[in-house]
């Protein structure tokens, strides 16, 4: 394909701001039509960046956000329902943090899917479709480009930072799937609570001077010779490494990009609010990079698939890991950033009504719960409802696709928007682009 | 052909470029549907079937979706004619259409505009489309005519063009019934090109040729059937024909490649430079750069034989079955926390071995088809621990080895395909006897170990009918299975027949991709009538070698790397620069992974230190992607839980550039003192020879003049520290596109 509006020239049609338009070009311009008739921005369209936290394993939606006190004792669990700062709202007892906070965050309790396996449920709730093919439960599988790199792909780099981190690993599906690579998340794999962490690559090698650095620099200037073919038709790979190679420079020299990622540099008692452990780390180093203009970073917490001895596992995790939340929240919220930054709490599903023997809750998409803070979302707001047992989705029964267009709506990026494999092949950035209309502020 | 339904589990691939007629499709029809037929019987797969793929009723974004649209659903693309006749007659409580008045019908009065309608307005009440609907339910919406004739073919005329910059030319699409009729379906069938800007096709068969050089493949669709229009669009200018005559020609690769280039009038390149074919070998059959003394050795050898001295040395090398198995772990191995440890390093090394003692293809495709024994054993058996559906092997086996994709035809009749549920099911019925013994799959560990063999129970049902299915191969013949014996014998006996077109088109093409940087279809494994070969003549000599060869891997590579195709420059010439597909020139590739990290161990002199493998092992070498390297990893190897086949991205990203820039490891090696920066330093070679050194050990070339000169100033600087300069033009080097690529 000679106009493929991938790799470089899509990267470049994204600096002119004309992405939509020349996407389109490679092929018939009817598609443009269908294109523009989706027109994209929303009043709400004001999230500048994107923290979303997936709790990988499927969270339990009754001993969270969904409590369920009226179910029989095999259903309802141990915990007890703990009322917030909304009148009529009740969590579970173990998030009294964000009980406290709820009048700053969102609550849908009525996302329902069929896609019971982790493979398959990351793969929806990650790119808001469906994965085309059965996949088994260990599954990474990739159909579709997932949100963080979607937007990485509309927004591009900021302040030489990349536009999509994972921390500390990529989540199942979160790749760019047909974008293209350089969409796919710049993955910080160390634990920024430990004394030694620093994020690799992006800083010289240790024993490098800076001034070592720049003759090398100077040098590899002077020594590439290699000969570039700028018309583009001519889809010379070693084009791309030229801007990669400037994008690097710039990150190194570039003093907001590595203060970003100094999470040391913090204010202690700041660290100790977010909590000493990875997550509270992460946590941090999330808002800061939301702060140097990187528009998505995900947090992958992994074990959250708690098909065996659920209660005393949650009662020991759950107090941090909400601390570090509602801190989050609370602090982009003091820095006047709330109103700017987008943050989203689920995993692949929620988990079984029925206490299973080993005092564990197996996988369950046809309820769970989602928690959204910031970018205009309404504060105090529950959308839809289980019924009273927890089984299922009843009251403004919701999609993955619903979640997320509003994500995407949010991010400023249109979820109708038709999108081209490298193979020309169309497909919707989001089948059914219907934002949650509660949640659009 | 056989009428499929839909299951709810089906992609949702959002098929074909539907879209585009959803905006503009009122307009005229210059030859309406023949006016006598207001009184003939209408039938609804014959004529009712054609105005809803016309009007793209049932395309994957409108309601041939998973769920349909709004309540509404039909077959992807009308395979199924009883469901779509059911959703528009009887589903709903038949409130879809009104037989007292046939003009208030939901079907007509949304796509006419009369009611609000997602999709749009898409006919007027004088389209063709719109009388046939209203007549047809007038009729009373029959489901079907007695003695209306199959539909056995459609046909394009005419089957090929070549274009001027911007002509058009109009496409009759004819349709050949049965009872020996036939129909002009010209205005009914839809039209797809594989490359708009190079020829554009409207809903009217009316093609349009761009001013880019090139062929586009346009599909006529009616009715399930399709037919393939090739437009040729070659550059305005012409070449005399004496210029193609002259080409050099080492073998028939070079015939083919010039008579594609001919014809559009497209020039070569200039061959490569003796240092650039150098490189490239090495690269392609040992999958690493000749050190400065190999390199040194071919700079200086005079004898007119020696580009193929240096291919028949470098296949002799044990590096070479390294270096392509590497590639075919890709394709077969599986994630070690699925099947276990000891079964994935098994079948590594069954793949290896094969390599090693360069097994015909057809033999180590049998042996793998075939396999039967303990997974602690035989490494081939893996293939069925890791699969163990008939199913999954049916799509993994056709894909790979035939470059057949099958994942559509599990759900639904594939849509620029043939095949549909019942080829689906009738071929994954050879797997269908393969008998499991020992311990399965005990994810994370699956530590112990299975038994393979051929079971006397096992079948495979389609999932709708619940027929048990018999096995029958894809396309063409197959032996019959003997009584008691597995029909995976008869599957690999057809598979690999040299009769069988697909297979060794399927791996001649994969071998031309590595080696050329592009394949003559790509992607690699989607051998289709639908997409076809830039140079299909090209492909039909690889694949014909190929079987004359004895399935011999090692003599195509040697086919290949010999012929003057191959050595030709990347540098573009004026007219060339637009091609990139013909192999006017060759292609710039990003070194594989493996390959970098392996050069960069030979550059810097210091190996690296992997897990579970012996000490100076190379990557090429791994067992498993689940060997920890940040390299490798920053470069693109398939992700350790990935699901085989894989294919890597070859595109550059921001993270390995900053990575060959800043990372520790690779800082290390440079700087280390046991490294060649060091050695070099410490030896009595003078500024020059280092230099030399560096430049033959990371580019395969002599410096130039000017590079010597650049280069041994900086040791002449005032303090200028002697290793420094060496460790930092090492880096310099090693940071640039001509290390990074094969040019």
């Amino acid at each position: 394909m000679f106009q493929n509006c991938d790799g470089i020239t899509r990267r470049s049609c994204l600096q002119f701001g004309m992405g939509a338009a020349l996407g389109a070009g490679l092929s018939d311009l009817m598609k443009l039509k269908v294109e523009a008739s989706t027109s994209p921005s929303h009043p709400s369209a004001r999230a500048k960046s994107c923290i979303l936290i997936w709790l990988d394993g499927g969270p339990t939606h009754y001993e969270t956000f969904d409590p369920k006190p009226d179910a029989p004792q095999e259903i309802r669990g141990e915990f007890y329902p703990i009322a917030t700062k909304t009148p009529g709202v009740h969590f579970s007892e173990h998030l009294k943090r964000l009980a406290s906070i709820s009048d700053k965050i969102a609550v849908i309790r009525s996302i329902k899917h069929n896609q019971g396996n982790h493979g398959a449920g990351n793969h929806y709730m990650m790119t808001g479709a469906p994965p085309r093919i059965p996949v088994g439960c260990g599954a990474f599988v990739s159909f579709h480009p997932s949100l963080g790199a979607m937007t990485a792909n509309e927004r591009g780099h900021q302040n030489g930072l990349p536009a999509y981190f994972s921390m500390p690993s990529m989540t199942r599906s979160g790749g760019p799937s047909f974008l293209g690579a350089q969409y796919a998340p710049f993955v910080v794999p160390g634990d920024p609570n430990s004394s030694s962490f620093r994020v690799r690559d992006v800083a010289l090698p240790k024993g490098l001077e800076q001034k070592r650095f720049d003759s090398r620099k100077e040098m590899r200037a002077a020594l590439d010779q290699l000969p570039r073919f700028r018309d583009k038709a001519s889809g010379d790979p070693v084009m791309v490494i030229d801007q990669y190679y400037q994008q690097s420079y710039d990150l190194i020299a570039s003093p907001k990009a590595q203060k970003a990622f100094q999470v040391q540099a913090e204010d202690d008692k700041v660290r100790d609010q977010y909590g000493r452990n990875s997550f509270g780390q992460r946590a941090l180093l999330a808002r800061r990079l939301v702060e140097a203009g990187v528009p998505f970073i995900t947090l992958n917490e992994a074990g959250w698939d708690h098909h065996g001895n659920l209660f005393p596992a949650l009662k020991k995790r759950l107090p941090t890991f909400e601390n570090t939340i509602a801190t989050l929240i609370e602090d982009l919220d003091e820095r006047g950033m709330l109103d700017e930054t987008l943050v989203v709490v689920l995993g692949e599903f929620g988990r079984t009504p029925k206490i299973n023997k080993g005092g564990g809750r197996d996988h369950w998409s046809n309820a769970m719960s989602v928690m959204m803070a910031g970018a205009g979302t309404p504060g105090g707001t529950v959308v839809g409802a289980t019924d009273r047992q927890g089984y299922s989705a009843v009251e403004r029964v919701l999609s993955p696709e619903n979640f997320a267009s509003t994500v995407y709506l949010k991010l400023g990026i249109n979820p109708g928007k038709i999108i081209y494999t490298p193979q020309g092949r169309p497909a919707h950035l989001v089948s059914d682009h219907t934002p949650i209309s509660e949640l659009m502020g | 052909m056989n009428v499929i339904r839909l299951t709810p589990a089906c992609c949702l691939l959002i098929f074909l470029v539907v879209g585009i007629v959803l905006s503009d499709c009122a307009n005229g029809f210059t030859e309406p549907i023949k006016k006598t037929s207001d009184e003939k019987p209408i039938d609804f797969e014959r004529d009712i079937q054609p105005v809803l793929s016309r009007f793209a009723c049932n395309s994957g974004p409108c309601h041939g979706k998973q769920r349909g649209q709004n309540g509404f659903q039909l077959s992807l693309l009308g395979f199924d004619s009883n469901f779509d006749h059911d959703a528009m007659v009887k589903q709903s409580r038949g409130r879809r259409i009104f037989f007292t008045r046939p003009e208030a019908s939901l079907i007509l009065a949304k796509p006419a505009g009369d009611l609000p309608h997602g999709g749009g307005v898409l006919f007027t009440q004088s389209d063709p489309g719109y009388h046939l609907l209203l007549r047809w339910i007038k009729q009373g919406a029959p489901r079907s005519q007695p003695g209306t004739p199959q539909l056995e073919r459609v046909t394009v005329d005419p089957q090929a063009k070549i274009f001027q910059h911007n002509e058009t030319a109009s496409l009759k699409v004819t349709a050949y019934y049965a009872d020996g009729s036939t129909r002009d379906v010209t205005n009914w069938a839809t039209y797809q090109s594989n490359e708009s800007p190079i020829a554009a096709v409207n809903e009217h068969g009316k093609v349009t040729a761009g001013t880019i050089t090139g062929e586009a493949a346009i599909m006529a669709r009616y009715s399930g059937h399709f037919a393939i229009f090739t437009a040729s669009v070659p550059l305005t200018k012409k070449v005399p024909a004496e210029y193609y005559a002259n080409l050099p020609r080492n073998n028939e690769i070079d015939d083919r490649v010039w008579e594609t280039l001919k014809k559009l009038r497209l020039r070569a390149s200039d061959p490569a430079t003796d240092h650039k074919f150098l490189r490239r070998v090495y690269i392609d059959i040992i999958g690493r750069l000749p050190t400065s003394d190999e390199a040194r050795e071919f700079l200086k050898d005079v004898s007119p034989q020696k580009r193929e001295h240096l291919v028949d040395k470098l296949l002799a090398d044990p590096e070479y079955a390294e270096h392509w198995a590497n590639k075919w772990a890709d394709l077969l191995r599986p994630n070690p926390y699925h099947v276990g440890i000891k079964t994935t390093l098994n079948y590594d090394r069954w793949i290896r071995g094969a390599f090693r003692k360069n097994q015909p293809y057809d033999e180590f495709v049998y042996d793998l088809i075939t396999a039967n024994g303990s997974t602690f054993r035989e490494g081939n058996v893996t293939l069925y621990r890791d699969r163990r559906k008939p199913d999954e092997l049916a799509t993994i086996v056709s894909q790979v080895f035939l470059g057949v994709r099958l994942e559509c035809a599990k759900c639904h009749h594939h849509p620029f395909e043939v095949y549909g549920q019942d080829d689906f099911y009738s071929f994954a019925a050879y797997f269908a006897k393969i008998g499991r013994k020992g311990t399965g799959i005990s994810a994370p560990i699956s530590g112990s170990e299975e038994f393979i063999f051929t079971s006397d129970k096992g079948s495979v049902k389609h999932p709708l009918t619940k027929a048990v299915m018999q096995p029958r191969p894809l396309y063409g013949e197959a032996e019959e299975i003997k009584p008691e014996t597995d029909p995976r014998v008869a599957l690999a006996q057809w598979m690999t027949s040299p009769k069988n077109h697909y297979f060794a088109q399927t791996m001649a093409n994969r071998i031309w991709k590595d080696l050329m940087g592009h394949g003559l279809v790509e992607p690699v494994d989607d051998l289709r009538a639908t997409n076809p070969p830039t140079n299909a003549a090209l492909l039909n000599t690889l694949a014909e070698y190929f079987v004359r060869e004895k399935f011999d891997v090692k003599k195509v590579i040697k086919f290949i790397t010999l012929s003057h195709a191959y050595s030709l420059s990347s540098i573009p010439n004026d007219n060339n620069k637009i091609d990139t597909r013909y192999f006017s020139r060759h292609y710039r590739q990003r070194l594989r992974g493996e390959v970098l990290l392996d050069s960069i161990c030979q550059i810097t002199g210091v190996p690296e230190s992997f897990t579970a493998m012996a000490p100076h092992s190379r990557a090429k070498e791994l067992w498993t992607h689940r060997i920890s390297s940040l390299f490798l990893d920053a470069y693109a190897r398939p992700d350790p839980n990935q699901d085989p086949p894989c294919e890597r991205i070859s595109e550059p990203t921001v993270v390995q550039t900053l990575h060959l820039m800043n990372s520790q490891q690779l800082a290390q090696k440079i700087t280390s003192d046991k490294g060649r920066a060091a050695e070099l330093t410490k030896s009595d070679a003078t500024a020059s020879k280092i230099i030399e050194e560096l430049y033959l050990s990371i580019y395969a070339r002599y410096p130039t003049k000017k590079e010597i000169k650049v280069t041994t100033d900086l040791f002449k600087k005032e303090g200028a520290d002697r290793r420094k300069i060496t460790e930092d033009i090492m880096w310099a080097l090693l940071n640039t596109p001509e290390f990074v690529y094969k040019d």
